[in-house]
């Protein structure tokens, strides 16, 4: 090591990785992996620490199973969102004036959607997360910009799903991913169809991680605060 | 061409037709390919869903997400009819019941039932001042004459019960209304357990505090319901109230008649 080594060495001594990762690419990609509560324990860990290397290495079988049911509990949120999608559509009216053909796709689209809700809710059990709050900002009011977020949707989902299919330290859940996969890319074939677009326009589909595939999702605003009705305090009412 | 060659390779082993070409010999596949191993058993499998149906009538609310004016016709220079703010007077998120949506150039208004005096009041208000919708498939009908009150869900009656409203001078107000908040662990006992708020306002109590809003609330007085009692709000006995509150959600459409 060249004394420049050992300066620059010197100089990071006492820094936290925190420090050093001021975007939080990092430890975005550490919390991927290991999970938040290991990405929190890294944050505070020095540079160079020999005890970084250990928190990173170590995987437990513990560990394992509980990044699967982190995994399927982000695709049950996007499930949530595409089912909500899909019968906020109808609870307005927009997919009872589609035409008929358009019409049957939204409605069969959307019925999957829920059973996928429905099954991911049944294998996660207790450590399912609750629905979030959505406001789809009018989109589901209109027809085109509901077809075209539609198509955009699916093919995030076919994105998000072939990033986390092979993922899962269980292979039965990675096979049972994979089935809901190769759906998925069909809802999207047939949604880029029902928008005019070419139904398959790349030889090859890229796959997106999580931390992507929630940006996209943060952009959309689509998941929102779910507003107060209940309060515990003194009511003023007439009485 | 991968695919010929693999399609011809199976052919000829017998795996396409269970059996080789010369004879009548079967030929089991294991015999000539190579040991693959199956595929993984899924941990679920997704039952064949029926498609979405369109649900039955149900009633969609919103919580006023920007401060916004509600105006009598979906135009930002039409007169307005009030002006909606984001909180009730109890804190809690205010809710106005969509009636209807429309469409100019490039703006979605929304028909919505205002909080607001003169009761039954309908405005239009831009669809971006507004949050996400909720949908609920319940719908209070209370009747002033015969004093009871019937929560219907899907159409279906789920619940009944006797209730006291306003005295003669200070009617409980006729129309259709909505639930709007749910209150609940409050020190004195006058308005029971539970108090939901409701669109509705008294037309005569004007100068009441936090604006007269009407409630359905528990009571410390049994005794006087069913009755016409109060200051316009509807009073239910304790046990009915905490029945309600299990199956009526924010949100649920309210008809006095």
């Amino acid at each position: 090591m060249s004394s420049n080594d050992n300066a620059a060495s010197d100089a990071v001594a006492g820094t936290t990785v925190a420090e050093i990762d001021r975007d939080e690419a990092f430890l975005e990609a550490v919390a991927d992996v290991y999970g938040e509560t290991r990405a929190a324990f890294v944050r505070r860990l020095a540079v160079g620490s020999g005890v970084l290397v250990a928190a990173l290495a170590a995987t437990p079988e513990a560990t394992a199973a509980n990044r699967d049911g982190k995994i399927l509990n982000f695709d049950l949120v996007f499930e949530y969102l595409q089912s909500s999608f899909y019968l906020d559509a109808v609870d307005v009216g927009t997919i009872r004036r589609m035409p008929r053909e358009k019409e049957r796709w939204a409605r069969v689209l959307g019925a999957h959607e829920v059973a996928h809700v429905r099954i991911l809710k049944g294998v996660l059990g207790d450590k399912a997360v609750k629905k979030p709050f959505f406001d789809f900002h009018g989109v589901t009011e209109s027809e085109a910009e509901f077809t075209r977020t539609a198509v955009a949707m699916e093919d995030l989902t076919v994105a998000l799903l072939a990033g986390q299919a092979p993922r899962f330290a269980n292979r039965a859940l990675t096979a049972a991913v994979f089935s809901l996969l190769t759906v998925e890319a069909r809802h999207a074939a047939w949604a880029r169809r029902i928008a005019g677009f070419v139904p398959v326009d790349k030889s090859i589909d890229g796959a997106k991680p999580i931390a992507a595939v929630r940006r996209v999702v943060a952009s959309t605003r689509f998941i929102a605060a779910r507003p107060r009705t209940r309060r515990r305090r003194h009511p003023r009412f007439t009485g | 061409m991968l695919g010929v060659v693999a399609v011809a390779t199976l052919g000829a082993a017998g795996v396409l037709r269970g059996r080789a070409s010369t004879g009548d010999v079967p030929v089991r596949p294991e015999a000539t390919t190579p040991s693959l191993p199956g595929p993984v058993a899924p941990a679920f499998t997704v039952a064949t869903p029926r498609a979405l149906s369109s649900r039955p009538a149900r009633a969609i609310w919103a919580a006023v997400r920007l401060p916004t004016i509600a105006r009598r016709a979906p135009n930002v220079a039409s007169a307005a009819v009030t002006s909606l703010s984001t909180e009730t007077p109890e804190e809690t998120a205010n809710l106005v019941l969509v009636v209807g949506r429309r469409r100019v150039g490039r703006s979605l208004w929304v028909r919505a039932r205002l909080p607001v005096l003169p009761n039954n009041t309908l405005g239009w208000v831009r669809r971006d001042a507004l949050g996400g919708y909720q949908v609920v498939s319940t719908h209070l009908v209370v009747d002033r004459e015969r004093l009871d009150a019937t929560l219907y869900r899907d159409g279906r009656p789920i619940f009944h019960a006797p209730v006291a409203v306003g005295t003669p001078q200070w009617p409980t107000p006729a129309g259709s209304f909505y639930v709007r908040n749910r209150l609940t662990t409050f020190p004195e006992s006058f308005y029971g357990p539970v108090a939901f708020g409701t669109s509705a306002r008294s037309a005569v109590l004007t100068d009441w505090p936090a604006e007269g809003f009407v409630g359905i609330h528990g009571t410390s007085q049994p005794e006087l319901i069913p009755g016409r009692v109060s200051h316009g709000c509807v009073r239910m006995r304790n046990p009915d109230i905490l029945q309600l509150a299990r199956l009526m959600p924010v949100g649920t459409p309210l008809t006095i008649r």
